[in-house]
């Protein structure tokens, strides 16, 4: 458009006209061909930095990553306790006592047609364990991997009773192919770390034998899944697979309504009250083990008053768990007693009741007149300037102040970036309260427990009794079910005591499915979603 | 005048590297440690692996021996390793930077496309409808918050309307087009696809429009009040005298004098549009640098940061000798 | 068709002097008014900002309620009215500050010309070229969240438009007879400065600092929206946004907060452009 005549006729029919563009501006052919076997699901992965399993240590990888590799065994939804077979039919202790021997499923096939051997699974685990990176950190139990025959692996414990079976479901201990990795310059062993280059190959390809395989990853763009056609179980009914990037829960929440993605996984509970009148789309609920809590230290430097126990135990009577699970997130969450969450063994919704905090104002003013601070004190509560779960710690941590000032306990909110606030809580160097956020690597108790008393404690300057200590190790090696339960319990009693951290909430996550899906299998054993098993209405 | 160049060249380098040092010692000074927070939780917890760590990003060195790493890596165009994507910084700046550039762009274009035709009519009808509709339509562009206009947007044309396509830079089904300048307009265009390229040009609607609302309206403001300028100059008033027709005076003599300082502000608008994508790039789920830039500032990636620094103030101070040179070239008297 | 291309049409003097100022006026009217929302503030809110209310949260506007209630149940209204107190102040002390760091170092660079001008025109560059939100990220990471240090981030990018405007309109003034002719004269050069040169450039800059003020508003609140600006509960418009975005059905906690910061941003602007008609001759004339 020139601008040789200018009059006003002129000027408003150019603004029309732009106006009238808009309606034509979507849609296309050959995209709505492929719409058809396409799902699409929206979700934030600006997390991401790899999809190599031995280099996963991030919060949204694991979808993928459990789509691509199978692990020897799996969690399903229903039962997080005991693991099931995936690519081992079978697995029972070695000859010698010392470790675990894997029969391992006949005819699977890779991505490449090529066969699984005993010697992928070797190859799989020296190249974790040569790596040191996150992955091995969990499976340090394991000494060696031994090859028996063609169809049998031998695992030897450096610690017979270590608890290692529910760790190797974890998509990080996905078996890999060999022959594919070591063109793509995988090395194993030990030095691996440091001469190992398969992982930029890794980034957009896969070499697993899982219902997909991994076609193209876009950093914060998308991510492509292929169907994986030798899949040894049922073919997944979705030829291709997109997991969108959707940075903003409130662009999901819209694409979703639009039929643009299939399910939206970042939404807010808030949310959810707009999509019940919407008939197209349903809500279904993702349990997790994830904690959001606050870590409390005693160290007197920091806080002289929140030395004392007694004032510790004056927070956790202050806090309104109840308006924060029901109020702040719409009644859509759990509370555990400590730090184990509610589904695993020895942690149910009654046992947390029975042993955790509630709120009791007249006990939290009680204790804090025991505690020498009858008018209350003050306290710093740090948080890091981000969302979990849908929610901000900044309005988690205005709810703390607000609860906390009831009874006196006066709070000083200090939002820190996430540099900062990882390093003062990792090192220890908090002023008074931290909230923060715990999302397991893998299903058991022994990670959680382990974890508090081996590092989380040394956060809070809390020095662990030996007979703490000896409790988890009890706890994690004991055989029997039922008597682990009741040791768990008892570990849990002890923790809430010591009050250095109060859970606030273990979150339900809420995913939008578009009821154009009839299966949308989700699970909180990690990975969020089993993608072989979602079926179309 | 190539002398001149040569010099203005060689001080926004000096210049670019000097800012990209500022921002080093600031990362320097920051109590937070950078790879500690990118560390896995039992890894951070060994003092052995933290310094392990700390050694492949140097943080071990004295600081004048990593500036010196830095340097020297740049020689080779090598920007270091991002301690938070853990690739190198060049990679990430190379795949996020063209989505970032074809948005400015867009936002660029629509900016001067609207905002030049609207200024020059708010000051041929001065004190009219058109005029009060330019000041409204500029006023509202500069005063509305960027992240508050953004999702309005989204909400309506999108959400509501259905006008509009979703988040992102293409349908989230289909494939980024393969093409060597990650521009999807350009890439789109030489394969032929136009499928595609509607698709691309389609997302872009809305979140140049955002972009664009600030500039479009200090355009329109700069535009009106050059014109009003240079329609007062008395050669102007003698063109009309003459009879000339008013279309021939109002382009042929008022506008060309009119656009110097138009010209000055627009390299200005476009280089901050570059760099001021921010918001846009959240709510419309953008891959492009000014959400890069965010992440590595808050993670304190001071290889990215640093890396974007140079590459930030170097795309600056180049427009800002464009703008110079143009500004020469439309002014002969600026001309030495 | 050509005719449509009039100068100004002869319009009877009542409508052109309203189109004209009436803009000024209302902008000022707006920019008075939240002045006197902020300083009195205490006095009008219905609720304390941080009252919280946590099971009527998220209540739409109502009688008792005139904007709704947010998140954590606290009045949108009340908080809104406070919230102008921080965003004002931040916008004022950036400004104004950065206007007298920007204007000393002008005319300091304008009046002494070779390198001492030289050095602090390429220090203003530098700062000019440095993306501002690492900026504004590294030095909140350096000195902690807060709405003070924000401030600070804000002022270290904000002065270098006045240095150059006041060294420009400097340039012009050292130029003019008068000065020349107080220079022969033997008045000492601050001299100069103070009585002469600084009232000539006041015009302009008056003109800039009121537009800026809008922008500087609107900076902070983006700021703070990121997370940045304030310290909760500390009532602010940015972070109330932010606390509200991604609420769909309950659109009063962002849209009000969000509709606060247009409003004071068009005052100022409204003010702005009005001073600048009034100050230019060429523009008051006709």
């Amino acid at each position: 458009m020139s601008v040789t005549s200018l009059s006003r006729r002129h000027l408003a029919r150019l603004l029309g006209a732009s106006a009238a563009a808009l309606p034509f501006l979507s849609g296309g052919n050959a995209l709505a061909q492929a719409r058809g076997n396409t799902l699409v699901i929206g979700l934030d992965i600006s997390d991401t930095i790899t999809f190599d399993p031995v280099r996963q240590a991030q919060y949204t990888p694991p979808m993928t990553l459990a789509a691509c590799y199978d692990s020897l065994m799996t969690l399903e939804a229903n039962d997080l306790i005991n693991p099931k077979p995936s690519l081992a039919t079978a697995w029972a202790r070695t000859p010698d006592g010392n470790g675990w021997r894997f029969t391992l499923r006949r005819d699977v096939r890779f991505a490449s047609d090529a066969t699984l051997t005993a010697e992928d699974v070797k190859f799989s685990f020296d190249r974790i364990l040569g790596m040191q990176e996150q992955t091995q950190q969990y499976i340090k139990a394991v000494d060696r991997v031994e090859v028996v025959d063609a169809h049998t692996v031998d695992f030897i414990l450096n610690s017979p009773n270590a608890p290692v079976l529910p760790i190797f479901c974890n998509p990080g201990c996905g078996i890999t192919e060999k022959a594919v990795l070591m063109r793509q310059g995988a090395t194993f062993g030990p030095g691996a770390k440091d001469t190992d280059r398969a992982t930029e190959w890794l980034n957009n390809n896969s070499a697993g034998t899982g219902p997909y395989r991994l076609g193209r990853w876009e950093r914060n763009g998308q991510i492509q899944l292929l169907r994986n056609p030798n899949y040894w179980g049922t073919a997944p009914a979705f030829e291709r697979v997109i997991i969108r990037h959707l940075s903003d829960s409130a662009a999901q929440l819209l694409a979703v309504r639009r039929g643009d993605v299939h399910a939206a996984f970042n939404l807010i509970p808030e949310q959810m009250a707009t999509l019940r009148s919407d008939p197209n789309v349903r809500v279904e609920r993702l349990p997790s083990l994830d904690f959001v809590y606050m870590a409390v230290t005693q160290n007197p430097a920091a806080n002289p008053v929140l030395a004392k126990k007694e004032a510790r135990h004056a927070i956790g009577h202050a806090i309104d768990y109840d308006g924060i699970l029901n109020n702040l997130l719409g009644g859509v969450a759990l509370r555990p007693a400590h730090f184990l969450p509610i589904g695993v063994n020895g942690s149910t919704e009654q046992i947390a009741r029975q042993v955790g905090f509630s709120q009791n104002l007249d006990r939290s003013r009680q204790l804090l007149q025991q505690a020498g601070v009858p008018d209350g004190f003050e306290m710093e509560i740090a948080y890091g300037n981000a969302a979990v779960a849908g929610i901000s710690y900044q309005v988690l941590g205005q709810k703390l102040q607000a609860d906390l000032g009831r009874v006196g306990i006066r709070v000083r909110l200090n939002p820190m970036d996430q540099v900062n606030i990882r390093t003062v809580y990792t090192q220890g160097r908090e002023a008074g309260g931290v909230l923060t956020f715990w999302n397991p690597p893998a299903v058991c108790n022994d990670l959680w427990a382990s974890a508090v008393v081996e590092r989380v404690a040394r956060r809070v300057h809390w020095t662990v009794p030996p007979e703490v200590t000896a409790l988890v190790k009890q706890a994690s090696e004991e055989q029997d079910l039922d008597t682990a339960a009741s040791l768990w319990v008892e570990w849990q009693r002890r923790m809430v005591d010591e009050a250095h951290h109060f859970i606030l909430f273990q979150p339900i996550y809420q995913i939008a499915v578009r009821n154009s899906l009839r299966d949308f299998p989700l699970t909180a054993a990690g990975w969020q979603l089993e993608m072989a098993h979602i079926k179309p209405a | 005048m190539p002398r001149y160049i040569a010099t203005r060249l060689l001080s926004a380098i000096a210049m670019a590297l000097l800012a990209s040092l500022v921002v080093f010692l600031i990362s320097a000074l920051v109590p937070g440690d950078p790879v500690l927070a990118q560390m896995g939780d039992i890894a951070a917890s060994n003092p052995a692996t933290v310094l392990e760590w700390r050694a492949k990003w140097g943080l071990d060195l004295p600081l004048w021996e990593r500036y010196g790493i830095f340097l020297r890596g740049l020689v080779h165009g090598d920007l270091g390793i991002s301690i938070a994507t853990r690739r190198p910084v060049l990679d990430d700046i190379v795949q996020y930077a063209p989505a970032t550039v074809e948005l400015a762009t867009i936002a660029f274009l629509m900016a001067i496309g609207i905002g030049i035709p609207l200024g020059i009519a708010a000051a041929v009808w001065r004190d009219s409808w058109v005029d009060s509709a330019a000041r409204a339509i500029s006023l509202l562009g500069v005063s509305a918050p960027t992240f508050w206009l953004a999702f309005i947007m989204l909400a309506i044309f999108y959400g509501w309307l259905g006008w509009a396509p979703g988040p992102g830079r293409i349908d989230p089904i289909a494939f980024p087009p393969d093409g060597a300048t990650g521009l999807f307009l350009l890439d789109t265009a030489m394969a032929g696809d136009w499928e595609a390229w509607w698709d691309a040009a389609a997302h872009l609607v809305l979140p140049a429009t955002v972009l664009a609302a600030a500039t479009i309206g200090l355009i329109t403001r700069t535009t009106r009040a050059a014109m009003l300028d240079s329609l007062g100059q008395d050669y102007v008033r003698v063109a009309r005298a003459k009879g000339l027709r008013a279309r021939v005076v109002v382009l042929r003599h008022a506008l060309p004098n009119a656009l110097v300082p138009v010209v000055t502000l627009g390299g200005l608008a476009y280089a901050n549009l570059l760099a001021g994508a921010v918001m846009t790039e959240t709510v419309f789920s953008w891959p492009g640098l000014g959400r890069y830039t965010f992440r590595s500032a808050a993670a304190l990636d001071f290889p990215a940061i640093m890396g974007i620094t140079l590459v930030v103030s170097a795309t600056y101070l180049m427009v800002n000798l464009l703008v110079d040179l143009s500004y020469a070239a439309l002014d002969p008297r600026v001309r030495r | 068709m050509s005719a449509a291309i009039a100068m100004p049409v002869a319009r009877p003097r009542w409508r052109r002097l309203l189109r004209r100022y009436g803009p000024a006026w209302a902008g000022g009217v707006i920019v008075l008014a939240w002045l006197l929302i902020a300083v009195f503030a205490p006095l009008i809110v219905p609720y304390p900002p941080d009252a919280q209310d946590i099971v009527n949260r998220l209540a739409p506007p109502s009688a008792e309620h005139w904007l709704g209630t947010d998140v954590l149940g606290r009045d949108v209204f009340s908080r809104l009215l406070f919230g102008s107190r921080l965003s004002l102040l931040a916008g004022f002390s950036v400004v104004l500050l950065g206007a007298a760091i920007g204007v000393t170092v002008g005319i300091v660079a304008a009046w002494s010309r070779g390198f001492v001008d030289e050095a602090l025109m390429r220090f203003t560059d530098l700062v000019l070229c440095f993306p501002p939100i690492i900026l504004a990220l590294a030095i909140a990471a350096a000195l902690g969240i807060g709405s003070t240090n924000t401030i600070l981030a804000m002022l270290v990018v904000w002065w270098p438009k006045f240095a150059r405007l006041a060294r420009a309109l400097a340039l012009v003034q050292r130029s003019q007879e008068y000065v020349e002719a107080a220079t022969v004269l033997g008045m000492r050069p601050v001299r100069i400065l103070g009585r002469h040169i600084l009232p000539n450039t006041l015009g302009p800059l008056a003109v800039l600092v009121t537009l800026d003020l809008g922008i500087a508003i609107l900076t902070f609140a983006g700021l703070s929206f990121l997370g940045l600006g304030v310290v909760p509960p500390t009532p602010e418009w940015g972070s109330m946004v932010a606390e509200g975005r991604e609420l769909v059905e309950q659109w009063w906690v962002a849209a009000f907060p969000g509709f606060a910061i247009l409003t004071v941003v068009v005052g100022f602007n409204f003010l702005g452009d009005g001073l600048r008609d009034w100050l230019d001759p060429k523009t008051r004339s006709r």
